[in-house]
Formats: structure tokens, sequence, C-alpha cells
């Protein structure tokens, strides 16, 4: 059986100091051992119905419950101030053969792949790296799992790939604490696995296009994800480069997305007209208090696995040591004025100057490697379409400089707009504009975090541009008609009817959180949504 | 004491500080694929947060007869793969001083240690 351990807790904080945020009881589910019980089916299952049971306690004692992985989220998304359920022993992977797929799937056997909820990025690469395949993208790092991934959106900066959620073809859900409440989820127009693989998981199938859209960035709100079914596709090389370039170059770029017919050429990448070629992933890094003329800019090509390559891990593995910055941030927080000759002095380790022209080709999982802990952080993320970015960062980092100055630096990547009803990755070409950096305490000279994050939503509603924010970051979430600004009514009201179809009213408060009640979206659809006719087995 | 003798000591003093301080360094070997075994319920706020450490400051005696000093590390709650991820190593001037003075027998292991997540 698999083993629970509750741990009566007062408080939960964030990777990156984010919180305290107030918690009571922590539960920690360990797998049943291997050797005895080595069929993985039944271990799965075995560890839902203790899932199940956490449910069916937490449900007895009118709390509430939220499940986390690597608590790489910047805010209270993760958090409830009664149980939480620390997912990150819980990493099966189950394979998948030709005789499990669905008689309408169009995706390739090899390419399909069955993960437990707490595998992490970089493992969930290591068991597709030994069957010759590769995630088709992932953040900036490795350490997060899937299900908190695809929960809060977690983006890398592929033009033409989109988000993490965007190769998910299936879900399993833990909805309550009933036998039918065990659901497996995938779209009725995609799907992928079939009835007789479903039913060793699952006590109901849900195949439905609207409700699978709703459930891809659940918020942590849908119930439990305890499995995930990906779509891989081949292993493949990165060519990355870091280039100094001028500014007008490198926003032009951004608004256009016009790789082929731009000024910026890498002599190794260019088609056999001597074109551009287009790049998979573009990432520019801005200092707002810097008056260099160019930005620093950051990108890769894609080209097909072949070995030998030169090792990545002399260049990758230099971590950046930001210890200084520390002392640093503690001179700003007395003097704010310093922030900019600090970041001035500092770019040597917040910039990957140390890259430029260094050419560094590796695997997806070896370019973004792991990020080691570095102490308290903020980040704040905008998307914006892409065509909107050069606008966009030039009010934001004027707010910044004018009302600041924040004790960090932009970067804006570029993802591929996402199907996922609540993505904030919503535009053909969302531009995800960021700022990075080292938390401070707020006084009377530099102003707190959350007055900034409101800073820069009222400048971006003042100058007319539209906007999302990352879900896993840093905002002033409770920002009156927030998530209505970020997404159309229609979108709203179909996140939410598809949870009502998923979730009973009980169970929908018992998945909800401060954070769903910050941004107005624990309301209670209490109609059952699914159809008699729907496409439910 | 002649105020030349004095000068000479302190010297000779802070010779020894500067090169004990020179003597205390750290490295560490971290393996570029596993993860590191969770620690949920750790506050660590170092370069260990969220990782289970197991910190290990003793001092092993060798005999006569060992050329070689194995350390076992053995599957437990701390270290449920018994596979190693993360190892770092810490010399000190009282280690090395230690192992000199008894010409090796004693030896002192000041680490810290990281097994890898099982898989499953």
């Amino acid at each position: 059986m698999a083993s629970t351990i509750a741990h009566a807790k007062s408080e939960w904080d964030t990777l990156h100091h984010n919180g305290p945020f107030p918690l009571k009881t922590l539960y920690i589910t360990e797998l049943e051992g291997e050797g005895n019980l080595p069929d993985k089916f039944a271990r799965y299952t075995d560890a839902a119905h203790e899932i199940q049971r956490l449910i069916q306690e937490t449900k007895d004692a009118h709390q509430g419950f939220r499940a986390y992985g690597s608590r790489w989220s910047m805010n209270h998304i993760a958090s409830h101030h009664d149980r939480m359920h620390y997912n990150g022993f819980m990493n099966m992977h189950i394979p998948t053969f030709a005789t499990d797929m669905n008689a309408n799937s169009n995706y390739h056997t090899d390419n399909v792949f069955f993960f437990q909820c707490g595998n992490t990025i970089k493992r969930v690469s290591e068991v597709l790296s030994a069957h010759g395949k590769s995630l088709k993208t992932s953040g900036a790092s490795n350490g997060q799992t899937i299900a908190g991934c695809i929960s809060t959106g977690v983006h890398g900066s592929g033009l033409d790939v989109g988000s993490v959620q965007d190769y998910v073809v299936g879900l399993n859900i833990i909805t309550g604490p009933n036998p039918q409440d065990i659901v497996y989820l995938e779209p009725a127009s995609k799907p992928a696995l079939n009835d007789t693989f479903a039913q060793k998981i699952a006590g109901r199938i849900i195949r439905d296009d609207e409700i699978f859209k709703a459930a891809l960035v659940s918020l942590g709100s849908f119930g439990f994800i305890h499995g995930v079914v990906i779509e891989a596709e081949d292993r493949f090389l990165l060519n990355r480069y870091v280039q100094k370039i001028p500014k007008k170059l490198a926003l032009e770029l951004s608004t256009t997305m016009d790789f082929a017919n731009s000024s910026f050429k890498i002599p190794q990448e260019v088609d056999a007209n001597g074109k551009p070629n287009r790049p998979y992933h573009y990432k520019v890094f801005i200092n707002p208090y810097s008056k260099e003329t160019d930005y620093v800019v950051e990108v890769m090509y894609k080209k097909p696995y072949q070995t030998p390559y030169p090792d990545p891990f002399p260049i990758i593995k230099e971590s950046i040591y930001r210890d200084l910055i520390y002392v640093f941030i503690k001179i700003a927080e007395k003097f704010p004025k310093s922030i900019p000759w600090l970041i001035k002095r500092l770019r040597k380790t917040i910039l990957p100057l140390n890259d430029l022209e260094r050419v560094v080709t590796g695997t997806l999982p070896e370019i973004f490697w792991d990020a080691p802990y570095q102490g308290a952080a903020f980040a704040c993320s905008f998307g914006v379409d892409h065509k909107d970015s050069a606008k966009a960062l030039q009010v934001l980092t004027d707010l910044t400089v004018n009302e600041g100055p924040i004790p960090g630096i932009f970067a804006m990547r570029f993802v591929k707009q996402s199907e996922a009803t609540m993505a904030f990755t919503k535009f053909p070409i969302t531009c995800m504009l960021e700022i990075d950096g080292v938390l401070w305490k707020p006084n009377r000279r530099i102003m707190s975090l959350n007055q900034y994050g409101k800073r820069m939503i009222e400048e971006l509603k003042k100058h007319n541009i539209p906007f999302t924010i990352h879900w896993g970051k840093n905002a002033d979430w409770d920002h009156p008609g927030l998530v209505e600004h970020m997404f159309n009514p229609a979108s709203i009201k179909s996140w939410q009817k598809s949870r009502a179809a998923l979730l009973s009213p009980e169970m929908q408060e018992l998945f909800s959180n401060h954070f769903l009640s910050d941004i107005k979206l624990k309301n209670q659809v209490t109609s059952p949504v699914i159809e008699p006719n729907d496409p439910i087995t | 004491m002649s105020s030349k003798h004095l000068k000479f000591t302190r010297l000779v003093f802070l010779g020894i500080f500067i090169l004990s301080l020179h003597s205390c360094y750290s490295v560490r070997f971290v393996s570029i694929n596993g993860d590191e075994q969770p620690d949920p319920l750790s506050s660590r706020t170092d370069y260990y947060r969220d990782m289970q450490v197991i910190e290990l400051d003793t001092v092993i005696t060798a005999k006569a007869t060992t050329q070689d000093i194995n350390y076992l590390i053995k599957e437990s709650s701390d270290c449920k793969s018994g596979r190693i991820h993360t190892i770092e190593f810490r010399n000190t001037l009282g280690g090395v001083l230690l192992s000199a003075i008894t010409f090796g027998r004693k030896r002192k292991v000041k680490i810290k240690y990281v097994c890898q997540l099982e898989t499953n």
C-alpha cells in the first residue's frame, strides 16, 4: 500500500520564499515498494486510492486540499491554508504500446508516454532520451513537476512550439473520493489511448474537447492530476548562440518575427539561398537602466540529433554566483538610487555575456539543465501579442526606471499560441515580457512588489495593450476585474463550466484556494454540464 | 620580548591564519543525471534547499593493513536509492594536520551528500 504521513504545520513557502502562507497539514505520500507490488498498474492505482482516502479525510474535516510538486511557482497558486499534498515521490512512468492506442489516434505510438504527476521535467526527459525521444519544449530549467508545469502554463521560448501543456494529449484526474471520480480525460477530436488502457487507471472515461482544453491549465483546481499523457518527438539538437545586436533590430524581430528577411544573420544558420533560418528559440535580455545601443539576444536553431557533438556542460554548468547580488540588494533597499549602478556592475553575472560568440550544441534537456537554488527571488511576467512587444517593453521599462528602480532585469521570450482555455499564451505568438530579480524589502524609498505589480497592470491598461499574466509568477492577483480583462467571457465561462462538469460543488470547494478566490474564479457552477449524448463511455 | 620579536611572532600567526583560510575549501561533485532525493520538510536556505542532505563529520581510523577506506552508502530513509547524486567534500587544516600527525591512520571526513531520487 502507498503510505502517507500527515505532518502538522503552521506555514508553507515556495522555493523562492514568496510566502510564507498558512497551512495546517502537509501530506507526503510514498509509493508501495516495487518489490512488494511489481505490477505498474497495480502500484499506480494503489496510489490513486491513497489519494482518494486523503480527499475523503479532508472532506470529512470540511477542509480544503491542494497538491504541489517542486513549489517553483512564485505566488500562492500552489498553496492551501488547510491541507497540502507533496507529489514529488509519485514519479512512475508506465510504458504504452501499440495495443494501448485508440483506433482513431493519429499519434505515432512511439511518441506517446504516460507519466505520474510527480515526475520532474528532468526525469521525463531522461525517460524520453532512453527511447531516443525528447520533449518538444520545456521551461528555462528542468526542476518543475509535469503536473505543476501544465497547471500553471510553463513555457520556454519556442516561437513555433508552444508551452508544456500543448503536447499533453491525455489527463488522469482524481476529482473526488468515489470510484467514478478517477477520470481519464482526452479530447474527442484527438484521442490517444484506448478504453482498455484507460479502464486500467480510471473509473470513468471522458472524451470532450472543451473539458480537456479547460483542464490543461487548471490552476490546480480541477482535482488531483495524477497522470499525464504526452506526445514526444524524435530527439534533436539545439545550436545556441548569444549575441549583442542593435536594439532596433532586436525589437524589429520581436514585433515581426520575420527572421527570413532580417539583417540578423548567423553565417552557419542560413538556408540554401543564404536567407536566415527561423530559430527555434529567440530571447532578448534588457537592462532597463542601460543606455547601451545593443541588446543581448539568445537564439537557438533546431538540428537533427547526431553524435558526436561537443560536450555542452562546460558552458552550461557555469552557474551564476549570486551571493554578491544579495549583499548588493541589502544596499539597494537602503539606497534604491544605487540599483542602476549595481546592475551595471553585475551585468556579467545576470546577463549571459560570458557566452558571447560561444556556440553551444546540446539536446533540449542539456541546454535547459539544472538551475541551482539562488535565494529569494521575484518574477513578474506579462503575455502580450508579439506585435505589441516593443510598445509594452517601453511602457514597463519606463515605469521601472521612473517609479523604481526595481532590482531586476527584463527579458522577452516568444511562445506559440496555446489551445488551453486559460493559457496566458493566448496570442498567435505571445511575447512573455518578464522582469526577474531578487526579492527586496519595501520601505519609504522603494515600493513593494505588490505595488509594482499593480502599477504594471495599470500602465498596460492605460496604454491599451492587451495582456495576460503568467499564473505562476508575482502579480497584483486580486486586482479588480483582472481575469475578465485578460480573457474573454466565453473562455472564463467555458473554464468554469468544465470545472463543474468534472467536480461536484463540494469538490469544487475542496479544490479551491485563496488564489482562485483572489482571481474570482472560485464561483461554483452547480448545474451538471456533461450532457447524456456527450461522448463519454 | 623585544618589539622586533613581537612583530615576527605576529607575522607568523598572520601567516598561519592566512594558510588556514586557504587550506579550508570544499568541492562539490554533481551527477548530471537524476533528481536529488527531496526533503519536503526541510527549511534550508542554502544550495541544498529542498534536498535530503546527509552530513558526515567524523574521523575514520585506518588499520595498519588497510590501504583503501571505503565508506559505504547504504539504502536508508535519507537515501532511498542508495545511489549518490551530489557529494561535497570539505578539506580543513585540522583534517590535514590530523592525517599528517597520525601518518594517515586517522582521516578526517567532512562531507555532505545527497542521494538520487528513486525512479519508478
